[in-house]
């Protein structure tokens, strides 16, 4: 439902041909969502959430321009899919990771990842984030309706994100569409 | 004198070809390696152009294709590789592609449904696949591998081969059309001067004359044949006055000029047969000065020409349409009047010619001189039925005629 809107903030990077591809319908997503293959081993699930949150900030841009900086991620409640939170950038950057209740959330925070909670937390942290540079990331939400920009969602061996359009398009942040796609098409299965 | 004896200048070649058909050859052969040759190049500096494109093509296609899978293989997701290479497999030209993660494993691979046309072409115009590395913030985290294959080059040596076709015909149709034009422009002055000449040469047409031509060359050979013809035509005309005038003084004497003795006699010939066949008659007055040997003695030879002159002159106003006056001797002048409708107009006539010679003859001495003459008839077939007796005959009355004014 939150998907159809705000394109007119997608990324500057977004290529023409990029976007005609998202309007053509392609032939070969007969597939309902796409996943991202997650290892089975030990530890797999963490490593692969670690990877999808360092993937997901590394393509998104904050207003103060740098991608490669180090950000703040600041982890409310209990994450279900990774016990030890540490995502995993590629290339320069690193993310680093603090643990706070709801009411210790400061503006330093460049990312918050929701982990589960009272939905009276939520709704106010979702408030609060509303017109601010904060990426926010949920692992407690597998429709992706409750406001959070990146939803994760674990099913069967596999881990998969969606993206709530309308919460990107609220905040001052730039995703990369190519990201939004990926979202998009396993969000809207 | 006919042009049939002349030389000829060389023996004559069996097989001739005409001068179009000559430059319709050449034409033809020059154009067609023209077209040839031209063709050729575009075509192969076409190809050597379409190979440089599709270089580009393929690097700019792996350079889309590393950047429509970069977020795919940031999150491990060969679903979304898939849809990263969509857009890709709208290309023509692409036969495969293949995205390998950081560790060199194969994420997705694709093959064009299309089967290649040439495969031999696309192994010899793309022996590798272009490969890029796909990058994320500076570090590489997969490769893109793009294998191009000959369709679209199979396409153009195509249509570079139908267009080919297409220009050689047109240009084969226009070449034939200017080289008929060209012949024609060459060849209908060729025919002119020949025409000319033939003419002259058959039909002795020496007022024949060549056009002004077009071609400068041509131009001048007409005006030099013309300069030739100027001059035949003016040496004919010197010719045949000359002849006329060597058989005018063949058959005339040249002071008088009456016809001669030699032109009498054929004459005389003439007139018998003539009678001989309608039955006729005609009569022969045998005319001879008096005392003209005397006259020729006392006042000289000039005066005696002034005498005969002066004679002749008055058998000549004597005559009538039909008669024939000859001088066949020194002072003996014979006429010949045919038709002879009377025995009387023989008389007639000779009286009249008695009354004009003796008016005065102003001799050129100044002194006058009164003429007489002995006048003697003979009639065919009365008094002779061949020349010699007739002529024998008015001789022998003109005696007669003589020894009567003597005794006169």
């Amino acid at each position: 439902m939150a998907l159809k809107h705000s394109w007119g903030h997608s990324q500057v990077l977004a290529s023409l041909l990029l976007i005609g591809a998202l309007v053509t319908t392609p032939h070969m997503s007969v597939q309902a969502a796409s996943q991202s293959v997650v290892e089975e081993s030990a530890g797999g699930m963490t490593r692969a959430v670690n990877r999808m949150i360092g993937g997901i900030a590394s393509y998104a841009r904050w207003p103060d321009g740098s991608t490669a900086a180090n950000r703040q991620m600041c982890v409310v409640g209990t994450p279900r899919l990774a016990p030890r939170m540490a995502p995993d950038t590629p290339g320069r950057g690193s993310i680093s990771v603090r643990l706070t209740p709801a009411a210790g959330v400061t503006p330093d925070c460049d990312i918050l990842f929701l982990g589960r909670m009272p939905v009276a937390d939520r709704r106010q942290l979702i408030a609060w984030v509303r017109g601010r540079p904060v990426l926010t990331i949920t692992d407690d939400d597998a429709a992706c309706i409750y406001g959070a920009m990146f939803c994760l969602n674990s099913r069967a061996a596999s881990l998969s994100f969606s993206v709530n359009l309308d919460a990107i398009g609220r905040g001052p942040l730039r995703i990369d569409p190519r990201v939004l796609r990926i979202g998009s098409g396993q969000g809207g299965a | 004198m006919s042009g049939s004896d002349l030389p000829r200048s060389a023996p004559r070649i069996g097989a001739r070809t005409t001068l179009q058909k000559l430059l319709s050859r050449f034409h033809f052969g020059i154009t067609l390696f023209a077209v040839a040759l031209s063709g050729l190049t575009i075509l192969l500096a076409g190809v050597t152009a379409l190979r440089g494109y599709a270089d580009r093509n393929m690097e700019l296609a792996a350079q889309l294709g590393a950047y429509g899978v970069e977020p795919a293989l940031v999150f491990n997701d060969p679903v979304a590789a898939r849809e990263g290479l969509e857009p890709l497999t709208h290309i023509p030209g692409i036969a495969r592609l293949r995205v390998l993660n950081d560790v060199g494993r194969p994420v997705i691979e694709w093959t064009s449904p299309t089967a290649d046309p040439a495969p031999m072409l696309s192994r010899i115009f793309f022996p590798r696949p272009f490969a890029v590395t796909v990058e994320r913030n500076g570090s590489a985290i997969g490769t893109i591998e793009v294998w191009g294959d000959s369709s679209t080059l199979v396409d153009y040596v195509r249509l570079g081969l139908l267009a080919g076709l297409t220009c050689l015909l047109i240009t084969a149709f226009g070449t034939i059309f200017l080289a008929r034009r060209f012949e024609y422009e060459l060849v209908k002055p060729l025919n002119e001067i020949a025409t000319v000449a033939h003419d002259v040469r058959l039909h002795r047409r020496f007022d024949k004359r060549v056009q002004p031509l077009g071609i400068a060359e041509l131009d001048r050979l007409g005006g030099d044949i013309n300069a030739l013809l100027d001059e035949l035509q003016g040496w004919q005309g010197h010719m045949e006055s000359e002849r006329a005038l060597l058989a005018h003084r063949a058959s005339h004497d040249p002071l008088t000029a009456m016809p001669n003795r030699a032109a009498f006699d054929e004459q005389l010939a003439r007139r018998i047969e003539a009678a001989e066949g309608r039955g006729g008659r005609f009569a022969l007055l045998f005319i001879d000065a008096d005392n003209f040997k005397a006259a020729n003695d006392n006042f000289g030879h000039a005066a005696g020409d002034a005498v005969l002159v002066a004679l002749s002159a008055c058998i000549k106003e004597t005559l009538r349409k039909g008669d024939f006056a000859a001088r066949i001797g020194g002072d003996e002048f014979v006429v010949i009047i045919d038709p002879f409708d009377a025995d009387a107009v023989a008389e007639e006539l000779a009286g009249r010619i008695r009354a004009c010679v003796s008016q005065p003859i102003a001799l050129p001495e100044g002194q006058t001189y009164r003429a007489s003459v002995s006048v003697g008839v003979a009639t065919f077939p009365d008094s002779g039925n061949n020349a010699t007796a007739l002529l024998t005959a008015a001789d022998a009355a003109m005696y007669a005629d003589k020894l009567a004014n003597r005794s006169r």
